[in-house]
């Protein structure tokens, strides 16, 4: 299935897996960006920034005290529409996540499990 | 061929890793108090695990979807995050409960105090984790499992009135709390949400696909089943030792005592190194539950195939999870107590992890023509009604017989 038609954005595209284009996962799809009238997906938006905005509002004021304000590019991504090549179980992307500026979080070099020794 | 003893050998893994510390603590009580009379309850909690083992099973192998992935789908963010954290208590008391476990048979079998061999049983763990393929760890927790088949040898050598060991699969409703409460006890033991966490995962790290869906039957049904029938065996041979004496077990070592009192050395031997497996793999399966969840909920790299370097942040995790339970089996709270309090506090975080699995189960656009037949989705509905029912009950019975203690 590519990436066009209809599909309903709630049922099968929000909160959903987001895979780059080598299949590593690297986020989820945490809000999307409607523009233009009809309106059209124009973004997938990620990160822990976005988590208040997904909350009753009781509550995001305090995710917001935890997680701090929304900074664009750093925890609150936007992925241009245009990036998505599959929607399959997972949003599959055309690129790779460090293109994208995703899955930072999952770098080895921030970790020092990564010298544990097993593969 | 090979294909076909591949099958057989998960399932055997399945039938040995069936029971945890939760099923030993309850079965073993419900014998001593009721003597029979839960068995009922018994059968109905391995069918209701056997039911969304399978349909967790099928939603992973059909969809690639684990089941926290299905939970953020379908609960939406808010809603999700109060599963996970829910799932996450329950799954890191559950770990400390099975590490306190593991510490006590440890205890039992070598003369070593028991806080030793709880830091003693995470480093093996860990030592395992690092050593053996996600497949191998499960197999080398579920045959050693099998040794606990002692108990099923400890019944028929007790020999005990088979008329009234058939009544107890009657249900039957005592209106004392006591018994309300070990009805929920006994059958949320056996439906831990940990269990489909951990099922569903480990069916995408062993990379299933619709291939698999005949293996996963089985699994569910076969593997699940005869699982059963070990929990059965230790109400039996609880209720049939301890019940006239007036015992009331609240330590683990007293699960075994019935296969000592039938085989001597060699009995005891059997059931302790049996539930020492049991309990492990309980200890891997929760503590591997907690972090496949945040993982998948959060959308980290998740998964043992992937080892610490591609993801290091669900390895930390797991560490961390690990170190928690550590702390909390160290407190100096009996294990037999924190285990009634996670399978009770489980019952309450069911909904929240059953629900999702089964709307999925039954989507088309999500199954195609493997989503729920009739039978799936009468069975389905029927214990997630079953369930609800129960997880209304279960705090109010918690607090009036003050945890099981009367």
């Amino acid at each position: 299935m590519k990436a066009e038609g209809d599909i309903y954005v709630v049922h099968r595209l929000l909160d959903e897996q987001i895979c780059d284009s080598e299949g590593k996962r690297v986020g989820r799809v945490d809000d999307i960006e409607l523009s233009g009238d009809p309106p059209r997906i124009t973004a997938l938006l990620v990160g822990e920034g976005l988590y208040p905005r997904r909350l009753p509002r009781s509550l995001a004021r305090l995710a917001r005290r935890i997680s701090g304000p929304e900074v664009w590019g750093k925890n609150a991504l936007r992925i241009p529409w245009e990036e998505v090549d599959e929607l399959t179980s997972t949003v599959k992307l055309r690129k790779k996540a460090e293109e994208l500026g995703l899955g930072l979080g999952d770098d080895p070099d921030r970790w020092i499990v990564r010298r544990l020794p097993w593969n | 061929m090979r294909a076909i003893l591949k099958i057989a050998l998960g399932i055997i893994a399945a039938i040995g890793g069936f029971l945890d510390i939760g099923d030993l603590v309850f079965t073993t009580q419900a014998g001593a108090l009721f003597r029979y009379d839960l068995l009922w309850a018994v059968v109905l909690g391995v069918v209701g695990i056997a039911v969304y083992a399978e349909m967790s099973g099928r939603v992973a192998a059909v969809s690639g979807r684990p089941v926290f992935d299905v939970i953020r789908m379908r609960m939406g963010f808010g809603m999700g995050l109060a599963a996970l954290i829910a799932s996450t208590i329950v799954n890191v008391l559950t770990l400390a409960a099975e590490l306190g476990g593991i510490a006590i048979v440890l205890e039992l079998l070598f003369d070593a105090p028991y806080s030793m061999f709880v830091v003693a049983a995470a480093i093996a763990l860990v030592g395992i984790v690092a050593l053996l393929p996600f497949g191998g760890i499960e197999r080398f927790f579920g045959y050693g499992g099998l040794l606990l088949l002692v108990v099923v040898a400890t019944v028929f050598h007790q020999n005990p009135d088979w008329g009234e060991v058939g009544r107890g699969f009657i249900p039957s409703i005592d209106s004392s709390t006591l018994y309300l409460y070990f009805v929920v006890g006994v059958f949320a033991a056996a439906l831990m949400p940990y269990e489909v966490h951990f099922y569903s995962s480990g069916a995408i790290e062993e990379r299933w696909t619709e291939e698999n869906l005949k293996e996963n039957r089985l699994n569910a049904i076969v593997g699940y089943g005869v699982g059963g029938i070990l929990a059965v065996g230790l109400v039996i041979v609880s209720g049939f030792l301890f019940h006239p004496l007036g015992v009331e077990p609240d330590n683990l070592g007293t699960v075994a005592l019935p296969m000592q009192g039938a085989f001597g050395e060699t009995g005891l031997l059997l059931a302790l190194g049996g539930m020492l497996f049991c309990v492990g793999g309980a200890a891997i399966d929760s503590s591997f539950a907690a972090s496949y969840n945040l993982a998948q909920f959060l959308g980290w790299e998740w998964g043992r195939y992937q080892g610490p370097r591609k993801a290091p942040r669900f390895t930390a995790s797991w560490l961390v999870f690990l170190l928690l339970g550590i702390a909390i089996a160290q407190s100096g709270i009996n294990p037999v107590d924190i285990t009634e309090y996670s399978v009770v506090l489980a019952v309450v975080a069911l909904p929240l992890t059953y629900l999702p699995v089964l709307l999925i189960a039954g989507d088309r656009s999500f199954m195609d023509r493997y989503a729920n037949g009739r039978v799936a989705s009468f069975l389905g509905w029927l214990y997630f009604a079953v369930i609800v029912v129960l997880a209304l009950a279960a705090i109010p019975l918690l607090l009036a017989t003050n945890a099981g203690g009367g």
